[in-house]
């Protein structure tokens, strides 16, 4: 009996001691809190103080930003005559020789009066945007579209000058910088207006809210797979096609889509040595080598004596069937399609 | 190269032997997506013992970055190839019909690029904030992480969501209608903790977000939202952002339009007004056209700096992908979000907005998250003209067609949150309707 007594208190014994190494272990914690390991009994900041203090040469070479009222304006100046060449050469296979846009492409003119009318807006550089900052900008950051940051700030400005002059804005000669900017006027200006919502105020009716012979029914007029791009993977759903008002790009055949995306932008103009688009004789010589061949390089690339063919035009996600499909157009618009065979 | 051509088949198979013939024809009918599925499956259902319980299935980890079943392979974003001249700056939508719960999984995410998607090595990723602060600084990936990081689910919608819709209904598939919309839980830094480490200044009021993208898209951000709860972001549901996301770094703005919300983020810049960047002067601006008598002077204006996404629902089922089988009971279910905070109610119609119903909540009700309703309705085979009606705790109402055209005309493009009509056909096929629009009545 004495024997279990014992036994129970060394077990009591061995609780009481872990409990005093505990209390120990956390009083020695808490002093190392009290030393500086929290926030509350420090008298510094907040601060992380983690991270590099931004040199101003670090700054301004990622600093692009241009605002209307001239904060970022750089340095340099072009005219719309410096820019002409500039813009045919880098713009204009999208954008149209007179900025009135290829295909689906932006248009950088228009009519002004469309923006009023509401029928069919045209908002456009010229009839919409309310700064020529927003151009110089824009046209450093972003554009060529394949080459953003690619352009100085002199074929900035000379650009953006042809811009503004295909848009009756400014002369031809007129020198565009920093110091000519402020008297650039945009006819858009002055026609944006602070976010005005919520601007309609529905109430929450629950029964005979309307009329039932008041309702009429339109219907999607494209269907819902019209468009998509496995849409024949879709077999069930609502044939809700009343009237065929598909819209001409959807009537694209897919290769001038994949030409669109790939092949345009050298093959329209000839860039890099690329043969253009129309150019019949040199397809038709291509074509001579078997329509594999040409297959194979327009998909795998090609180091050719006038230029070179990136693989699938730098389009890496494209199918090799969607190139092929591209191949085919170009040979089609050129009436070589009865060669495949 | 042989080429499979499908009205070739039949008379390029004649050509063949009887034994080649059937092997041809089982090809092409793969190779044209000629389905031959449903004359196996039976010998998989009971009584019988399904194939796979009789054997060993696939080892452990084979796909060490998991995989959804090959089975599952609908459940994919879809783009809309016309929409956009190319698929570089272009929209992918989320397959909204298929997606449970309030959590988007990260491979379904809708994306909206304006130049392709960078493939941005993380030691090579800085941040920099710089202009009207006491400190400028350029922070790595692992001083961001340094920082205290908060969690929250919120949506991401485009403004231009629907955008498509605004003259008359156009799309007819929910993925199409609404699926530049997903919503993630988000795991970053609280702007306001980087603000209070460069220094603010109080003359500094709007802040400059810029990606690092070939596009260098940009967006000024009023301070009071970055003092508010801006968030930098570096994971969403728990991994690294996705490339399509913005990886390593992106700007999250709860409630806020997906644009303002700068994915590849490399730099901050404060300033004492906004910078008009392209992205919120030609685009992302709401051209106005008022049909409203008392609105006819905004006529050739256009609101700037729109930021907030205002109530907004869907019904996920039935829909257009989703048709009704037989007749019976069914639960109709679908999402409801606001930029504004909590959704307050959701009501459902069935005959067109003559009259309505409220629809339960369902599960969490979080801030500038998807909330999901649901309620039970008998189909015995009647056509119904089905709507939901989100209300929020502002006391908003999302608005009719008619309504928003009233307030804004048909060319804005953003911010389009009118309440959705899906038709249910006798058939039990479901149509994207629109009614009774004011444009064609006047």
């Amino acid at each position: 009996m004495n024997k279990i007594i014992e036994i129970k208190n060394q077990k009591l014994l061995r609780i009481i001691n872990t409990l005093v190494l505990i209390s120990v272990f956390f009083l020695y914690f808490n002093t190392l809190y009290a030393n500086g390991y929290t926030e509350k009994n420090t008298n510094q900041s907040k601060l992380f103080n983690i991270g590099k203090t931004a040199s101003k040469k670090e700054i301004a070479g990622w600093d692009i930003d241009v605002r209307p009222d001239g904060h970022g304006l750089p340095d340099g100046s072009g005219t719309a005559a410096d820019g002409e060449d500039l813009y045919d050469e880098k713009c204009s296979s999208c954008h149209g020789t007179f900025g009135e846009g290829e295909g689906s492409w932006p248009k950088l003119i228009g009519e002004h009066s469309s923006i009023k009318t509401g029928i069919s807006p045209e908002k456009t550089v010229g009839t919409f945007w309310a700064s020529p900052s927003t151009l110089i900008d824009y046209i450093h950051r972003a554009m060529p579209f394949t080459e953003p940051q690619s352009l100085s700030w002199d074929e900035t400005w000379a650009i953006s000058a042809y811009v503004l002059y295909l848009n009756d804005i400014i002369e031809e000669d007129f020198i565009f910088n920093r110091e000519s900017f402020a008297s650039v006027k945009m006819p858009n200006f002055g026609n944006f207006v602070t976010d005005q919502r919520p601007d309609v105020h529905a109430i929450r009716c629950m029964k005979n809210c309307k009329k039932v012979e008041d309702i009429s029914i339109k219907v999607a007029l494209l269907g819902y797979a019209s468009g998509a791009e496995d849409a024949d993977q879709y077999t069930s759903g609502g044939s809700n096609s009343q009237k065929d008002e598909t819209p001409m790009e959807i009537k694209k055949t897919l290769g001038q889509e994949t030409y669109d995306i790939a092949c345009k932008i050298c093959h329209d103009q000839g860039v890099a040595g690329a043969p253009k688009i129309e150019d019949s004789q040199a397809w038709e010589a291509r074509l001579k080598q078997g329509i594999d061949q040409l297959f194979a390089h327009a998909n795998e690339g090609f180091q050719g004596t006038n230029g070179f063919m990136p693989a699938k035009g730098g389009q890496s996600q494209l199918t090799e069937k969607q190139v092929n499909d591209a191949v085919e157009y170009i040979l089609i618009k050129n009436n070589l399609q009865m060669e495949k065979q | 190269m042989k080429f499979i051509d499908k009205n070739n088949i039949k008379s390029e198979a004649k050509k063949l032997k009887p034994l080649d013939r059937r092997s041809f024809l089982r090809k092409a009918a793969v190779i044209t997506g000629v389905s031959s599925a449903g004359l196996l499956s039976a010998s998989n259902l009971p009584p019988n013992i399904p194939s796979w319980s009789k054997k060993l299935g696939r080892a452990v980890n084979v796909n060490p970055y998991g995989l959804p079943s090959k089975y599952a392979g609908n459940v994919v974003r879809r783009r809309v190839p016309w929409l956009t001249p190319d698929n570089i700056a272009s929209i992918s939508f989320s397959p909204l019909a298929e997606i449970k719960g309030i959590i988007t999984p990260n491979g379904l995410v809708f994306e909206r690029d304006h130049g392709g998607v960078p493939d941005i090595n993380p030691d090579d990723y800085r941040l920099m904030i710089h202009g009207l602060v006491d400190r400028p600084l350029i922070l790595d990936l692992d001083d961001l992480m340094r920082f205290p990081s908060e969690s929250h689910i919120h949506f991401l919608e485009c403004p231009a969501n629907g955008g498509m819709e605004w003259k008359g209904p156009q799309m007819g598939r929910l993925q199409f209608t609404h699926g530049m919309n997903s919503c993630c839980e988000w795991t970053g830094v609280p702007l306001k903790y980087i603000l209070e480490e460069v220094g603010l200044k109080p003359e500094g009021k709007w802040i400059l977000a810029e990606g690092s993208d070939g596009a260098g898209m940009s967006r000024s951000i009023p301070i009071s939202k970055a003092l508010e709860d801006s968030i930098i972001v570096y994971a969403q549901n728990g991994e690294p952002l996705r490339p399509e996301q913005g990886y390593p770094v992106r700007l999250f703005n709860p409630g806020w339009e997906g644009n303002t919300m700068i994915k590849w983020l490399r730099r901050l810049e404060i300033g004492d007004k906004p910078y008009y960047q392209r992205e919120e002067t030609s685009k992302y601006t709401d051209l106005l056209y008022p049909y409203d008598k008392d609105r006819q002077h905004l006529k050739g204006k256009a609101y700037e700096f729109s930021f907030t996404m205002e109530a907004k629902s869907v019904i996920t089922f039935p829909c257009p992908e989703k048709p009704l089988k037989s007749h019976g009971r069914y639960i109709l279910e679908g999402i409801a979000w606001t930029g504004t905070g909590k959704i307050k109610a959701v009501d459902v119609s069935f005959d067109g907005g003559v009259n309505w119903v409220e629809a339960p909540l369902k599960g969490a009700v979080l801030d500038k998250c998807w909330t999901r309703f649901s309620i039970p309705f008998e189909w015995k085979g009647q056509e119904l003209l089905i709507q939901s009606r989100a209300i929020d705790y502002t006391g908003y109402v999302q608005p009719t067609y008619n309504q928003l055209r009233g307030a804004r005309g048909v060319n804005s493009v953003y911010h389009n949150n009118a309440i959705h009509t899906w038709r249910i056909l006798k058939s039990g096929e479901v149509q994207s309707v629109q009614l009774s629009c004011r444009c064609d009545d006047e």
